[in-house]
């Protein structure tokens, strides 16, 4: 294999590796199975690596592919646990949301995001990410008038959650 | 402030809590072998296809002479020139969606290619499995009104066909065919419902939760 080419793929991921990171925190729940995914997300991009033209940024062309990992190709391991709709949550959540500061509202929040279920949690983690509607919809493949209706309704979803 | 900009701005910072992996960590896992429901759809979708290859392919001897005696051979041998070319077509079929399935793709694009590769093995495995249904009734529609032939046939090959009357034997190998037939298609189905039920869940269920959002 091509040393160069090895070398300028592995530079690049290291700098951005926060992105997978972030995801692998989203998609699973303990450390073996974050570093179990984070390994297939970065054998995709190396996969997928020779065929990167550079027409878009690297950091751009690694949130489809990993996402794409975690959503699709990332065999779920036992350790992995269920996702639930979100719908179903929120019951749970009001009971502890009398503590309003801060730390307990973001602790709250992380929590309903992480019990979204996967194509949801896409959703909102590209939000947070500050990606435009435009990338979000190019990313999952649904239009953008549609990424924008579901993102209003999750972000409603998480308001109730705090203002029961 | 709203508090989902709260988040966002907490979603940002942190990055200094996030694990950090070196460039050698980071080399080492190129070498790792990947594990993903694609290599296993492949791996099992080439099995499938091999096993009815080779189903076709180990036809046993005494079924041939058994064809032959009851003046069935040349209608076998069409069945298997067609079942052939049928074949060709659904492995040209399965290769070129494999190959449609890029990880760089969108989201939805990646799962519709995966369940569009799987549906070709799906159709494969229905085909193989209606067509040994009607071949197997067909054949014994056919020994059914040429039961002289075969009684003749079974008297040649069987030693123990002297124990019982020409009608009992009739009925016995009747029975047979029906209940090895009904217990092999079976099996085959339950296999393929066991396997690809939980190799394709969590897939079809994203798959539907994103159609959702287009509704």
């Amino acid at each position: 294999m091509n040393k160069e080419l090895e070398h300028s793929f592995v530079t690049q991921l290291e700098e951005n590796q926060n992105i997978v990171h972030k995801i692998c925190r989203l998609y699973t729940n303990d450390k073996d199975s974050h570093n179990d995914l984070f390994q297939e997300v970065t054998i995709q991009l190396w996969k997928a690596y020779p065929k990167f033209r550079g027409d878009s940024k690297f950091s751009t062309w690694m949130y489809r592919v990993a996402l794409n990992t975690a959503i699709t190709l990332y065999r779920k391991s036992k350790r992995r646990v269920q996702t639930q709709d979100f719908e179903g949550v929120s019951f749970k959540i009001k009971a502890e949301a009398y503590d309003d500061t801060v730390e307990q509202q973001l602790k709250l929040m992380y929590d309903a995001v992480k019990d979204l279920n996967d194509i949801n949690k896409a959703l909102v983690f590209l939000y947070l990410e500050d990606k435009s509607y435009r990338e979000i919809s190019e990313t999952l493949g649904i239009t953008e008038v549609n990424a924008r209706v579901k993102m209003n309704r999750i972000k409603e979803k998480l308001r109730t959650i705090l203002n029961p | 402030m709203d508090v989902l900009d709260t988040l966002k701005k907490d979603w940002q910072k942190q990055d200094a809590k996030l694990p950090k992996l070196s460039y050698k960590e980071i080399y080492s896992m190129l070498l790792q072998k990947s594990s993903s429901i694609v290599k296993w759809i492949f791996i099992i979708s080439v099995c499938e296809l091999l096993f009815w290859v080779a189903i076709a392919f180990l036809v046993p001897d005494s079924s041939t002479k058994f064809h032959k005696n009851m003046g069935l051979e040349s209608t076998f041998w069409i069945v298997t020139v067609v079942n052939y070319i049928i074949f060709a077509v659904f492995m040209f079929l399965f290769y070129k969606n494999y190959r449609s399935i890029t990880v760089t793709s969108t989201v939805k694009q990646l799962m519709k290619s995966i369940l569009k590769t799987r549906k070709t093995v799906r159709y494969f495995v229905y085909y193989n499995i209606g067509a040994t249904a009607l071949l197997l009734i067909a054949t014994n529609i056919y020994l059914y009104f040429n039961q002289e032939k075969l009684v003749q046939f079974l008297s040649q090959t069987s030693n123990n066909y002297g124990a019982v009357s020409p009608d009992e034997a009739i009925t016995i190998f009747f029975i047979a065919q029906f209940i090895v037939g009904v217990i092999a298609i079976g099996l085959m189905i339950l296999i393929y419902y066991l396997v690809y039920g939980l190799l394709l869940k969590r897939l079809k269920r994203n798959y539907r939760e994103l159609k959702k959002i287009e509704v």
